[in-house]
This record gives structure tokens, sequence and C-alpha cells, in this order.
């Protein structure tokens, strides 16, 4: 177990647990927290003994309320803040992990919070979750790649229906508008979002990487492309290219 | 001279554009699409408008196109040119609310696909009705539907032509409030006046953030993501939004 200043990093065998750790501030997203995920998942995607990684909060209140607007109106000049974020980027990192990510929502999963489960591959939520984005109510725009990771998940009429409204979703709203795949009990939560971990970290890892590739990858291509993308990754799989 | 079609209102940071041919179900004519097309162009960034609304006069939405109005135009090309909308009021860079009552059928149906957010009323219904006159959507139906609806909701659609309910298109995701049929307008504006109140550029940005973007890879998207977001730091109201959010009052927000 390594301890960061905002974050609970965990190894056990093939899967790693991240537990974002400021739960006094109900796990809010800070600079410091930035640079440790792009530590942390840096190392992890270049570790070929991890299966699959799990993302939880601690804390009885929330997954992750939100970006940390204390730091706000210290944030440096726009070009100097433009360029830190692409010299260590740590969404499209996020968004490109080999392996598959499962993320375990409970309480408030707002902002940042959202941003973070829709760079897993796999939600699950307590029945208790609630999800909103209220960043336009504050003059911003989600820039954790909410504007594009929500209409991709729930479609463009219902992320905006969100963004421009702050309209908040209760854990069944969030499922039957494609935001989580389960809901299941407070208690139950990290139960089954291990198991499921447990489930894929039993698969053969080059498959899972490849299943998981073949369908991200693919749903920024033609069906075409993407048809081409499988068929490489099935001949590459069987050692055929 | 021809009555008006349309009727345009500014209220305040409200704009509302109101299909009004009541009598011939706002069934939609080549009038009617220039003069929509007409508020469109006049309507620009610094016309204090935040928000807008667009609605119908009488019992139905729309019922699609004018049969009479198309054929004037023998060719595709003109029928294209001269008949064609949508296009014009998804470019707006602001928020649009539709507020759909009674039918919003064919090109109706895809002048309400142009729309941000959907607002029906109970007893509102949905056709893609062109296949049945042996003709297929060209107001950009083939292309916004699915993007709504997912792929083969919207082929059920467009191939069959069957009409489908207002709490069919609210679990399909085609509308995105219902609402009893009184309330339908004051729900608009209500809901027009709460994103009225909201920054204008932080909303003008999460558009197109979100429109934009969902035409670019991932990767892309992000990238665009990131570079308005960086634009909206230099503004006065984000400042303002950030202040008045840590002094717990209401954010006052200039646009700038």
């Amino acid at each position: 177990m390594i301890v960061f200043e905002t974050l609970i990093v965990e190894k056990a065998d093939t899967v790693v647990v991240i537990t974002l750790n400021r739960p006094d501030v109900m796990n809010i997203h800070n600079t410091a927290m930035r640079d440790e995920l792009y530590e942390v998942l840096s190392a992890i995607r270049e570790d070929d003994e991890t299966k699959a990684v799990l993302f939880r909060g601690a804390g009885e209140k929330a997954f992750c309320a939100g970006a940390d607007l204390t730091e706000f109106l210290t944030a440096p000049p726009p070009a100097t803040a433009r360029a830190v974020r692409f010299d260590a980027d740590l969404w499209e990192l996020f968004t490109t992990m080999p392996q598959p990510l499962i993320c375990a929502v409970h309480g408030y999963c707002l902002g940042s919070g959202i941003e973070i489960a829709l760079c897993c591959d796999i939600v699950f939520a307590s029945d208790d979750a609630r999800f909103g984005l209220p960043e336009i109510g504050l003059g911003i725009i989600p820039a954790a790649g909410g504007t594009q990771t929500v209409p991709r998940t729930v479609g463009g009429s219902a992320a905006l229906d969100m963004m421009l409204t702050n309209r908040w979703l209760t854990a069944h709203e969030a499922r039957r508008a494609g935001l989580v795949n389960r809901v299941v009990p407070r208690e139950r939560l990290l139960t089954e979002a291990h198991a499921a971990l447990r489930r894929i970290a039993a698969r053969n890892p080059r498959t899972v990487r490849a299943a998981k590739e073949a369908v991200n990858r693919g749903l920024d291509l033609t069906l075409a492309q993407g048809l081409e993308l499988e068929r490489r990754l099935v001949l590459a799989l069987w050692g055929q290219i | 001279m021809t009555e008006p079609t349309i009727n345009f209102e500014q209220r305040g940071a409200i704009g509302i554009i109101t299909l009004n041919r009541p009598e011939q179900r706002n069934a939609i004519t080549a009038q009617m699409v220039a003069e929509l097309r007409e508020i469109r162009a006049s309507v620009g960034w610094d016309s204090g408008i935040r928000v807008f609304v667009l609605a119908a006069c009488g019992a139905d939405f729309s019922a699609g196109t004018d049969p009479d109005s198309l054929q004037q135009f023998t060719q595709r090309e003109e029928q294209i040119r001269h008949h064609t909308v949508a296009a014009h009021i998804a470019s707006l860079p602001q928020p649009v609310v539709a507020a759909i009552n009674g039918a919003a059928f064919g090109q109706g149906l895809e002048l309400a696909l142009a729309c941000d957010i959907r607002i029906a009323a109970h007893g509102a219904h949905f056709s893609m009705t062109q296949i049945s006159g042996d003709d297929m959507p060209f107001d950009g139906g083939t292309q916004r539907l699915p993007r709504v609806v997912g792929r083969m909701k919207a082929l059920e659609m467009i191939l069959c032509g069957a009409v489908i309910d207002a709490q069919e298109a609210k679990e399909i995701g085609l509308v995105n409030r219902l609402v009893p049929q009184e309330a339908l307008l004051p729900e608009a504006l209500k809901l027009a006046e709460d994103l009225a109140a909201k920054a204008p550029l932080a909303m003008k940005y999460a558009k197109e953030a979100v429109m934009k973007g969902m035409d670019m890879t991932l990767s892309q998207g992000l990238r665009l993501e990131a570079d308005l977001y960086f634009l909206l730091h230099t503004t006065g109201d984000r400042r303002e939004g950030i202040e008045a959010f840590r002094e717990k009052r209401p954010p006052k927000f200039r646009e700038k």
C-alpha cells in the first residue's frame, strides 16, 4: 500500500485499488490529486502485471464532489495553465489506459467525479449516489473530458440537459441514462465491484486489453475502420500478424 | 403582403420563436423556412439573447413539410435549397429549448432535433413520416435522429414511419422532459429563464464542446474542450462565477 497526499494505492496480486483520499472535503479533485493520478496511472500503464484497476472514494459522503474551487483564483495565467495541462495530460492518459478500469461510486459524484467515472470502463453506483455537472453555474465548463465523455455515454441532448440546467440524477436515473452500469445497495458496492475486478483479472490479459481497445478506439472510427481494427486485433491475438 | 408564419419575440434575454400556421398544423413551407433563416441571421452574438425557445401555436408542433410548398420546386436541388432549415437552428451558439405539443412529424421532428433540450407535453407524438410518402428525411433527420436515440431506434422510426407516443419518446431519449399540456410553455420559459441566469459564455462553449466534439475522435474532442476551457479562463464571467460561489451570492454575468 502506498499512501500519497490525496490517494491511497493498493496492489493485491494483479489488481490495483486507487482510493481518492480527501474525505474531509468529499474527495474534491485538486492539482495534487491530478499530479498523483498522473504518476500512478503512468506507472500502471507500463505494468504488465496489473490486469485491472478499481477507483473508489474514501469516507461516507462522496466518491468525488468536484474540483477544489479554492485553487481556481490562484490558477496560473491561461497560457501557462494550458501548457501545464498538455505537458502532462492526465485525461488523455486516463482515457487511453490499456487495462480495464472499474469505478465504484457512492454519495456525491459531481463535476470531476463524473469525469473520473467516465474515464473508467464499467461504473458501479450505490443506490445513494447522486450525479451532477454544476460547472456552468460557476462560469466554467467541464474540462476533465466531461463535454466529450458524457455525450458519448448518454447522448448529446441528455448531456446538455445535465450541463446547462444542472439537473442532478439519482443512481437509478443515471443507470437508465447509461451513465452507470449497475446500481447496488451501499453495503454491497465494494463487494460487487471487487467481484467484477476479480472476474476480469482471471481472464487472459491480452484478450481483455484487445477487447477494450477494439471498443474504445472503434467508437472513434467509421464502422468499416472499426471492423478492420477488430480483425487486426483478433489476428494479433492468434499470433498471425 | 403575406402574413408572417413565424412569430419572433425577444423577452429580456430569451428569444421565443413560434411556428404560427396553426390551421395547417404548422406544416413547413418555404416561407416559414425563409422567415426562420431570417431570424437566425438577425440574432448575432451581440443580440443579448442567451437562450432560445422554439414553440408552436395550436394543437400540433408541426405536421411536417407542406407538400404544396415543396412541390412548387421541381428540382430536388431547389427543394433542398429552399426547404431546409434545421441546420440554421442547430448553428445557434445559444442553447435552444423545444416545446413540443401534439404532432412532431417529418420535418417538424427534424426541426425539433436541431434543438438542444426537448420538452414535450403528455399527448405529444413523434414520427418520421417521410417513408410513407415515398420519401426520406432531408432536413438532417437521418443524421441527428441516430445521434439522439441510437442507430436501431432511428432506423426503425425512419424505415417504418411508426408513430411513437410521448412516454416512449422519453424512454428512448428523444425528449428530455415530459410535462402536462397546460404546463408546456410555462415550463419551457421557466427553463429558459434558469438558463438565461447562468454564465452565457460557459453555456455557449459547453454546447460547442459537446456538439462539435461528438464529430471528433475522443482525443481531438478532449483538446477542443481544454482549449475552450482555457479561453474561458480569460473572461471576467469566470472570475465572477467563482467569486460569487465563494461569497455565497448569486453571480452577475456580463458575457465578457
